[in-house]
This record gives C-alpha cells, structure tokens and sequence, in this order.
C-alpha cells in the first residue's frame, strides 16, 4: 500500500489486506503512523457509521467467542457482513500474548463474509478501547454492517465496551439459585440483550430456572432505555439453538430504538464521549512521549527531597506546562 | 568365614550424608517430574508401606503381571505400527516383516483415512499415503492383507475418528477371503476420548463418538470373541508431554468410563471386560515406566471390581501393549535412539507387557526405512532371544525400590481418577479440557527444561556431535499415490450398484438417528462398495463435525526463565522493536493438513508469547488458502509452520505461492518440525527464511526470528 489515499480507496472498495493494514496502523504505538492514522480516519469517517455495532459480554469461559461463531454464521446467512473484534485477550507476563480466537471461530476465521480480528492487549497506551472505536470505524468503511465486540465482563473494560456499542449483549451461564448474588448489579443494568448460554444437555433445566431468575431481577431494575425491558434469551452455542430469537430481540431492540430517537442520541453521546476521552488519552500520550517535559518531569521529582507536597509539586508543574505550550 | 552383623539404618544414612555433604536426610531426596519423592535407598522397612508385596503372578490384582508363567511359557508379540503408500506397498513390507521375525501386525493409516476423507477430498491433498497407508475403500482393504491369512494373523489397527468404515471394511475383506468375524483376532484402538485430549483424529463430537465405541464393543462382544474392540492408550499422552502419572490416571480412568459406557449400552460387564486391552508409552524414566506397568495393573483390578463387580477375575486382568517413545528420540545424533529404544524395550519386557513396537532410529524425521525397521524390530529380538531375560516372572518383584515406586504411582494415581470421577468421568473432564491442558503444561515444563539443560538429551543440549551425518530416509511420493487411489476410487464408483449403496448409506444414517447398531450398518455399506469418505459423511449428516476448543497454557515457560539473561536480551529486543516498529513482533503458528501433532505448536506458541511476542493460533487442519487468509487478516510479520505429518513438501509450497499472488512478499515464513534434510533445498528455493528441527531450543530460535525481521 503505497500511499494513503491509496489505502484509504482500497479500503473503502473493501480490500482485505487494506483493512487488515489500516488497523495495524491506528493500533500502532509509534507516534509518526498516528498522524497517517488521524489523516486515513478523517478520510473515510464520511462512509462510518452504517453498522450495528454489537458488544458481547460475560466472564471468562461463559461461551462468548463460540456464541459469536454460532450467531456470526447466522447473521452471514442472513446475508451480513461480519466483523468480530476482540478486545482484552489473555496478555502474559512479559506484554505477549497467545490470540487463541481463530481456534475458537473457526468457521467465521476463513468465511468469506467475516473479518476476525483479535488484538493483543499487550502495551497499549490508554487502553485498548482507545483503539478499538477507530477500528470500528475503520471495518464500517470496509462495509461490514455489523461488528461484534467480544470483551471480558471484568473491570473496566465492560463499560468502555457499552460506551462504543449501540447494542450491550450479556452472556450468562446457567446456574443454581445463588448464582444471581454473583453477578454484579452494575453489568446486569448495562444489558439491552440477556443471553443464558450453554442453555443445553445437562445444563439446560437450570438454564432455564436461571432465565427466569434473571427476568424477575431484571424487572425490579431500571430500564436502561424507556419503553425497552431487557429480554432474556436462551441459547445454545455449541448446539445452535437461540440464534434466531437473539436476531429477532436485536432487531426488535434496534427498531425501538432507531424509533424513539434514542438510537440517535446514543450515538451522539458515544462521539461526545470519545472526543473527551481521546483528548484526555492523547494529553497522556504526549506527556509521556515528549523528552522535555520528561525531563522537566524528572526536576520536579527532584522536589520531593525539600520535603513539599507532592499535590503541589503537581499543580505547579502543570500550570508551567499549560503556560508554555500557550507562550509557544 | 566371618559372618557380618546386621547393620542398623542409622549408620547408612550417617555415611550417605558424609559422602553427599548434607545436613539432614531430607535434602538427599529427590523430586520426579510426577512429583514423587524418591529416597536415596529403599530397604526391607519400605515393604511395610506395600499393600500387594506378596501377591502372585496370574492372580489378582495381578501386580506381578496377568498371567501365571509369563514369558516363560510364551514371549510378548512383537508387533511393529506401520504403514505407508499404498495397500500394496503396505503389504509387500508387512509379508517381508512377517517373514522376518514380526508375530503380529500393526496397522498404520495415513491422516485422510483417520480423519474420515476419501483420497480425492480437496482438505487433504498433502496426506494421502504420506504418514500411513491410504484406504478408501473394501477393495483396498483387501489388498492390504493379500496373501496373510486373517484366522491365523493377530491384527492390530489404530484407528478411532474412522473406526466404522475401516473396522467394517476389515470384516468384508476376512469375509471375501473365506475367514468369519469369530475367527478374527486383533485389536481396534477405537479409544475416542484421548484424540480429543492429545491425538487429535477425531470426526464427531463426543456423545456420539462415545457411542460409536459402545457399539463397537456391544457387536465385537457377540460376534468376535477373539477380537479386543478397544486399545485404552495412555501412549499418546506421554508422547504429547504427559508424565508417567498422569498417562496412568487418565488412561485407567478412561477404561472406567469405556466400561461405564458399554454397561449402559445393556451389557455385562463380563461379556466385553475380559476383551478391553490397554496401551502404554515406555519412555526414558526406567523405573518409573516399570513401576507404571505393574501401578496400572493393580489399579485396573481394584476399581473394575469396585465399580462393576464382576464374576469373571478375567475382567479384572490388564493386558497392554507398549511402544517405545517416539518423542525421546531425536534428529540430532540419530543412532544414539537405537541405545534409548532398547532401554525402553527392556523396560517394557521388565514391567510385563504383553506385545511390544520398538522405535526406528530415524523417527525423528520421517517414517522408518527397510533398515531402521529391521534394527527396531531386530532390539526386541534380541532382547528376547540372547539375554535369558524371559526365564523367571517379573524378575523385579520385591526390590525395595520398585515395589515402593509403584506403591506411590498407586496411591498419586487414585487421587487423579477419583477427582476425574467427582468430575463425572473422563467423557465431563475431556469436554471440560481439563486433562489436555495439565498435559500441555507438563510439555510446556518439559521444554523449559530440556531448554535450560536441566534435562540432559545426549547429543542434543550435551556432548553434541560434530559429525552430522545424513541418514537415507523413506521418501514416499504422495501425488503419485493419490493419482492411484483416485483411479481405483473411480473404478470402484463405476463398478458398483448405486442404488445397493445409497440405500445402505441411508440405512446407516437412519442408524445413527436411532439405536441401532452402527458398526452392523456400516458393513452392509463396506460390502456394496461405499467409500470411507461415504460412510463417514453419512454419520456426519447426522453427528456434525466435531470443532475442538483450544486452551493455552500461558507463563509456563516464561517463570521458568525468570532472570536468566539470555531470556531478558530477547524481551529488551521485542521491546526495541515495539519502539521502532509501533507493535511487537506478531507471528501466526499455523497447522496445515490433517497433521495433528500439536505439541510443538502450542509449546513454541506459549513459550514465544511468554518471550513477548504477540501470537496467533491458526485452528488445526487448515489449507494453505486459510493460512494465507488468517495471515492476511491479523497482518502478522511471520508464518511459522509447524509440520511433522510430511504434508510439507506440497503444502508449504502452496502456501508461498499464495502469498506471493497476495503481493505478501513481506511476510517471513518459517517452518518447525519433522524435515528430513533431504527436503531442506526445496523449501528454501520456495521462498522459506528458516527451517527449525527437532530439538530446537526456543529462546534461540526466538533469536533467529528477530533478526530475520531486522
Ligand atoms: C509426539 C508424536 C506423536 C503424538 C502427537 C501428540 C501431539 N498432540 O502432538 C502422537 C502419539 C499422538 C502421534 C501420532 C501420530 N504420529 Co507422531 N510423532 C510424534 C513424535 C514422536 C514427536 C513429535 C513431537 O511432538 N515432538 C516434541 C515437540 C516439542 O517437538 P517438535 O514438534 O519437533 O517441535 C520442535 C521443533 O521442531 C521446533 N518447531 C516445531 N514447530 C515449530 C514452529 C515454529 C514457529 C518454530 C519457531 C519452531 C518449531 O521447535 C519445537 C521445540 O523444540 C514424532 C517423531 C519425532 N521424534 O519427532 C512422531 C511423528 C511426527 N509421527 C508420525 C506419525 C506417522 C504419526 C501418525 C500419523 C501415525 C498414524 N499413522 O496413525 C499419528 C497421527 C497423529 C495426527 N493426528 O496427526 C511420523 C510422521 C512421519 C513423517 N513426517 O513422514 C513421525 C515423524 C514418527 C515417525 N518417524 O514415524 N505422534
Ligand atoms: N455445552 C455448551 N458449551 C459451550 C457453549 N458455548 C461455549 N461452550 C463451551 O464453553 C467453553 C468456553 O467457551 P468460549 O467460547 O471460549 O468462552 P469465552 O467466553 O469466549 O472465553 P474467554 O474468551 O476465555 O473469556 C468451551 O469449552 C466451549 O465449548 C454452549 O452453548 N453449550
Ligand atoms: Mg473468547
């Protein structure tokens, strides 16, 4: 890929290998690809914005690559273009990591319809998510009208992944009575979509008991969008049931709130939201790439010593910071 | 003549902690890879801890062996796994073997047959004939055993994805030679559960695989009684990187679950029990493997009968076969395997088993030629013939040592089983993963170790040789069989009765959809000329195709290398690199074909990620379309392919043309595995940057990979 209009153009024809490079790309750490990244982003931003962008959530092992295998080949069935991004896969020690995903999603990994793309998690400045919502972008342009997110339903990760879906899905396991005081309040209220997976063989009674756990707990809660009480939804993954009643809640789920305008604001709120946070991210980012204010950082450390407190060590430093970058 | 006084306990271990330097008799012990501590010495005081010291053999719980005069009365079968090419080229070598000394025969089917595909199925134009014989149909069947008399033959044949088209296809070729299904004699390896931990020749999912199992025993039980309609083999556990005590808990807590499951079929436990026989690796550990033999004997008495209280002691009574290990020879040094087979081979006869595969010294690179073949089989002979080694049972019985060794391989071993049996049995523990991940990680800590020379391997991390010489190793021409298997696969298509075939095939699908008996639906289908490839997609219409579900180990290997230098060069290098090229260094680990030796794999994949490099995990049995198509999509810097099946020679190729179509001239592709050097010219020429072989040491070849990416 020789230049950026090029890539740009052979991105948006939906060339494979230009949004595979496109995404290295934005995902690269090395501050001289961020400026050919922002120019390749404001480039195709015209043509983003046309997919359902789903996340699918739930703890670890709950089923949540192997739901998205059963349900991607559904919705290409139905005729979509799938992208499946995978955010906060295992990282070792030293920052590598194993990206099992193509071994789980087999099917999706060499359908032509689908593009997997799983990231490692490794040194990401800010956060995976950070990058994330720019590969989003980035599959829409390549004309995939719906994007699966698989992320880990553990710390922040699950309100990053709300913040950049139209759609929350939360995958749960089939469980005795009890197993509703395990799940955190917070992600339950989180969730447009309730999967009860592995709602099979053995398991599938107490699937079903769990359903309607979660149904009576779920209508003691708020809605997260008025008129939309979360539906629950049994499924199979492993052996294919619930895929078209998970379909048909989305779609349900989509149409009420494109109608109610809510859809709309989401949206809205989701850029006001990443405007703030790429700024913040990005002040981060600077701070700690530039060698000056390294150093200048490394004389107020030195400060400690006299015995001042660190908060105004701080406050003094950043207003020196502030006041040169206006004089410059 | 002086008569010495007995000596008290105290004075040996005063002398022993003198000549070792040590404080307390704690620091003399020593720790086995299974975990279990082993004393300097054992005494007659240790016989007091054995529960079974005194019992005989022949007799249950059979510790001393399952038979009362073992090779006194008659030796082991020497019974050598091969197969190659085609039937006919598979046959010529068995009558030679035969003729030679061979007593039983063992079966090799190449990867296409295993895994349920005729040979002109498009996924698996790299394997026809290359690691096995290829059968697509009764008619080669039958050339297979051309001029051996099957009522006279003992045949063993590993199979267990394909168990159905090729147990039924070896029923009609005895029938079309005149020999009926009770006068057959052999074995069926048809153990599903372990290829969905380690072997990885698997067609359905479990529960139907399970009860493909039960069906073959419930009709063998009835119809061949002389026939064992399972091999319960802990061998490919070892060799995937299991050590002696997980092999042995597994694989007994497999047989439960076997047995568990034919019960539930309607059966008595006494009417197939007597006919389920095992199969264990011999590695390097010379005691442990003896003390597992006799451990496993014990163990299989006790819980059958606990379990399922039989009234035949026949069905407490466990048979086995060994081979050799494959996985403790190398490349390096090659005839330094033909010392390690034959003190495995010793080990075997020491621990009783009851028929015997002794490896080729150049298994590490490609199937055995006339030569190695004939040295293989000839240690066994040998070992039988020149050493008086048969002339007394169990000859080890009561050394202090070996009893006590065996007494803890026992009671570690109970613990396993009984947390499998809390599980629900092997069939929830394999479906839960369990066991093939504590395997991957007991190969993980056996890399890091052989990695670190903790773990000496002569010629390989020690005492290297200078001298590389060039074995001559079997070549086999897989287009050229393929070519020939197509033919004779359209010969057979145009010959037969189409409609006699589509109605058995929709017999046997119809079986699968209810409960009748697979195996005899099967052979109504072999007989009218269905292939392989047709009797297995008619129980896949039905069953499906089973997608395994990888688990990795992770940090492993990493914690092993804590602080050693070499390691933290390699981690500031990724580090340099992430600086200058935005990301880490991203290699793809890709499986091509219907290889599925997974071992290297998923250790380079851990042991590179605990490095620090990001890596991707192609699923198994891809085409070398899906490689370049999972390469292109996460954009990585590098392809390493790792290959021992001998697919390589045609996919790899494949595989560089793709890439240059894509215009990937950037990425670099490596290969690992078993290569002989005589295909090294080949694959370079193709565009390969680096070949790895057998006994590569990781961080070096993490090494090798950055500098290709400077
Ligand atoms: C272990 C083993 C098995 C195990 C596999 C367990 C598993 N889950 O992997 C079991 C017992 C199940 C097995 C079965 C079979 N096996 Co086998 N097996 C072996 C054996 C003994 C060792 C392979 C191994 O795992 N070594 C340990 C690992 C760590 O080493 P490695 O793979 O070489 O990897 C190292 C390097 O090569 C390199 N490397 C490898 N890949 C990569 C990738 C990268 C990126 C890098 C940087 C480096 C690298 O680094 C690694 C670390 O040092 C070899 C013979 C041998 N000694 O090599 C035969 C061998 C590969 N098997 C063979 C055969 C024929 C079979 C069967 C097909 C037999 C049959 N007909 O049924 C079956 C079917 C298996 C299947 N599904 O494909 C043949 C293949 C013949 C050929 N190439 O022409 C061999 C060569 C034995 C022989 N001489 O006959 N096998
Ligand atoms: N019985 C049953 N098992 C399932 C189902 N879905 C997933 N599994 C199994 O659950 C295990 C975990 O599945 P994954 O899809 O890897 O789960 P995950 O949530 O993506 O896991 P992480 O990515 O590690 O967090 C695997 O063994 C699957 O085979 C299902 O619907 N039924
Ligand atoms: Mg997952």
């Amino acid at each position: 890929m020789s230049t950026k209009q090029e890539l740009a153009a052979k991105l948006l024809e939906g060339d494979r290998r230009a949004l595979s490079k496109a995404i290295t790309l934005v995902e690269s750490s090395h501050a001289q690809d961020r400026e050919t990244a922002l120019a390749l982003l404001d480039s195709i931003m015209p043509h983003t914005g046309k997919a359902r962008r789903i996340a699918i959530s739930g703890s670890p092992g709950v089923g949540k690559s192997t739901f998205i295998e059963a349900f991607g080949e559904y919705l290409i069935n139905a005729g979509k273009r799938v992208a499946v991004l995978s955010i906060d896969p295992s990282s070792s020690l030293t920052g590598g990591s194993i990206l099992g995903d193509k071994t789980r999603m087999p099917m999706l990994a060499n359908n032509p319809a689908a593009y997997v793309r799983p990231t490692p998690s490794g040194s990401m400045l800010g956060g995976v998510a950070r990058r994330t919502r720019e590969v989003i972008a980035l599959c829409e342009a390549a004309g995939y009208n719906t994007i699966l997110i698989e992320t880990v339903g553990v710390g922040q990760s699950e309100t990053e992944a709300a913040n950049m879906s139209d759609c929350y899905l939360l995958l749960l396991q089939p469980g005795s009575g009890d197993s509703l005081q395990g799940i955190k309040r917070g992600i339950m209220e989180l969730a447009d979509l309730i999967i009860v997976n592995k709602a099979d063989g053995v398991l599938l009674s107490s699937a079903q008991e769990s359903a309607t756990q979660y149904m009576r707990a779920l209508s003691l809660m708020q809605e997260r969008m008025p008129g939309w009480q979360c539906p629950v939804v049994l499924c199979s993954s492993t052996e294919k049931t619930g895929q078209s009643e998970t379909s048909a809640q989305i779609d349900a789920y989509f149409s009420h709130a494109q109608a109610s305008g809510a859809f709309t604001q989401k949206r809205l709120a989701q850029k006001l939201y990443w405007l703030e946070d790429e700024t913040i991210a990005d002040l981060v980012d600077r701070f700690k790439r530039d060698k000056s204010i390294q150093a200048r950082y490394a004389e107020a450390v030195k400060q400690l010593e006299s015995g001042r407190s660190p908060a105004r060590i701080a406050s003094e430093f950043v207003s020196l910071l502030l006041n040169n970058s206006q004089k410059s | 003549m002086t008569h010495f006084k007995h000596s008290p306990y105290q004075d040996w271990e005063s002398l022993a902690l003198k000549e070792r330097r040590k404080e307390a008799p704690d620091e003399m012990l020593h720790t086995t890879l299974e975990g279990i501590e082993l004393k300097p010495l054992y005494t007659a005081a240790d016989l007091a801890e054995i529960e079974y010291h005194e019992s005989l053999p022949g007799l249950a719980p059979f510790l001393r062996g399952p038979r009362a005069t073992m090779y006194t009365g008659r030796a082991w079968t020497v019974r050598q796994y091969a197969g190659f090419s085609t039937a006919k080229a598979s046959n010529e070598f068995y009558r030679k073997n035969i003729a030679a000394g061979q007593t039983g025969l063992s079966i090799a089917f190449d990867l296409a047959t295993h895994r349920g595909y005729d040979s002109d199925h498009p996924r698996v134009e790299g394997d026809v004939g290359k690691a096995g014989v290829a059968i697509d149909s009764v008619e080669d069947m039958k050339t297979l055993f051309d001029q051996i008399e099957l009522d006279k033959m003992s045949v063993s044949m590993t199979m267990n994805g394909a168990v159905l088209p090729v147990m039924a296809m070896f029923i009609v070729a005895a029938e079309e030679q005149g020999v009926k299904p009770e006068q057959l004699s052999g074995t069926l390896q048809n153990d599903i559960l372990k290829e969905f931990m380690v072997r990885n020749t698997y067609i359905y999912p479990p529960e139907p695989s399970m009860r493909i199992v039960s069906d073959i025993i419930s009709y063998t039980a009835t119809n061949m009684p002389k026939f064992n309609p399972i091999s319960i083999s802990g061998y490919h556990m070892q060799e995937a990187g299991a050590t002696c005590l997980q092999e042995l808990a597994f694989t007994i807590a497999d047989g439960i679950e076997y047995a568990r499951a034919a019960r539930n079929n309607g059966l008595d436990i006494d009417a197939f029990a007597p006919r389920l026989s095992f199969f264990f690796a011999i590695g390097m550990n010379f005691f442990m493997e003896i003390a597992k033999l006799r451990a496993a004997r014990v163990l299989w008495a006790e819980y059958i009968d606990k379990l399922f209280k039989p009234k035949n002691p026949k069905s407490l009574m466990l048979r086995t076969h060994c081979q050799t290990s494959g996985v403790s020879l190398t490349s390096k040094d090659p005839y330094n395997n033909v010392v390690r087979t034959t003190i495995e081979a010793m080990a075997a006869v020491l621990g009783g088993t009851q028929s015997l595969h002794t490896n080729s010294f150049d298994e590490a690179l490609a199937l055995p030629s006339e030569t190695s073949a004939r040295i293989a089989r000839n240690t066994q002979l040998i070992i039988r013939d020149e050493t008086e080694m048969t002339k007394v049972v169990d000859p080890l019985g009561g050394s202090y040592y070996i009893e006590s060794l065996t007494q803890s391989l026992i009671n570690e071993a109970r613990k396993i089983i009984d947390e499998v049996e809390e599980m629900g049995g092997m069939a929830q523990a394999v479906v839960s993963g369990m066991p093939k991940l504590k395997i991957e990680e007991s190969a993980t800590i056996r890399q890091a170790r052989i990695d670190k020379n903790e773990d000496v391997i002569v010629g390989v991390n020690k005492f290297q040789s200078d001298d590389e010489q060039q074995l001559d190793v079997r070549v086999i021409d897989n287009q050229q069989v393929r070519v020939g298997q197509l033919k004779q696969i359209d010969e057979i298509r145009s010959t037969r009765n189409a409609s006699v075939v589509n109605s058995a095939l929709k017999s046997l699908s119809a079986a699968a959809e209810s409960n009748s008996n697979l195996l005899e639906a099967a052979i109504v289908a072999a007989r009218a000329r269905a292939t392989l490839g047709e009797i297995s997609d008619a129980l896949e219409s039905v069953y499906g195709r089973h997608q395994a579900q990888n688990q990795s180990v992770g940090g492993v290997y990493g914690r092993a290398f804590e602080h050693n230098e070499q390691f933290m060069e390699l981690q500031s290098q990724i580090c340099e690199f992430e600086e200058e090229h935005g990301r880490r260094p991203r290699i793809l680990v890709a499986k091509l074909g219907q290889d599925g030796h997974d071992r290297g794999a998923n250790v380079i994949a851990t042991a590179l990620a605990d490095i620090g490099f990001d890596v991707d995990l192609s699923p198994l049995f891809q085409t070398p379309e899906e490689i370049v198509r999972q390469a292109l999509d996460n954009d990585v810097h590098i392809i390493g392919i790792s290959t021992q099946a001998g697919a390589h020679t045609q996919l790899v190729p494949e595989v560089m043309t793709l890439l240059k179509q894509q215009s990937m001239n950037d990425v670099v592709v490596i290969c690992g595995g078993v290569i002989p050097p005589q295909d090294h010219a080949a694959l370079y020429e193709a565009g390969v940057s680096e070949i790895f072989g057998p006994g590569t040491h990781i961080p070096d070849a993490a090494a090798n990979l950055l500098d290709h990416l400077k």
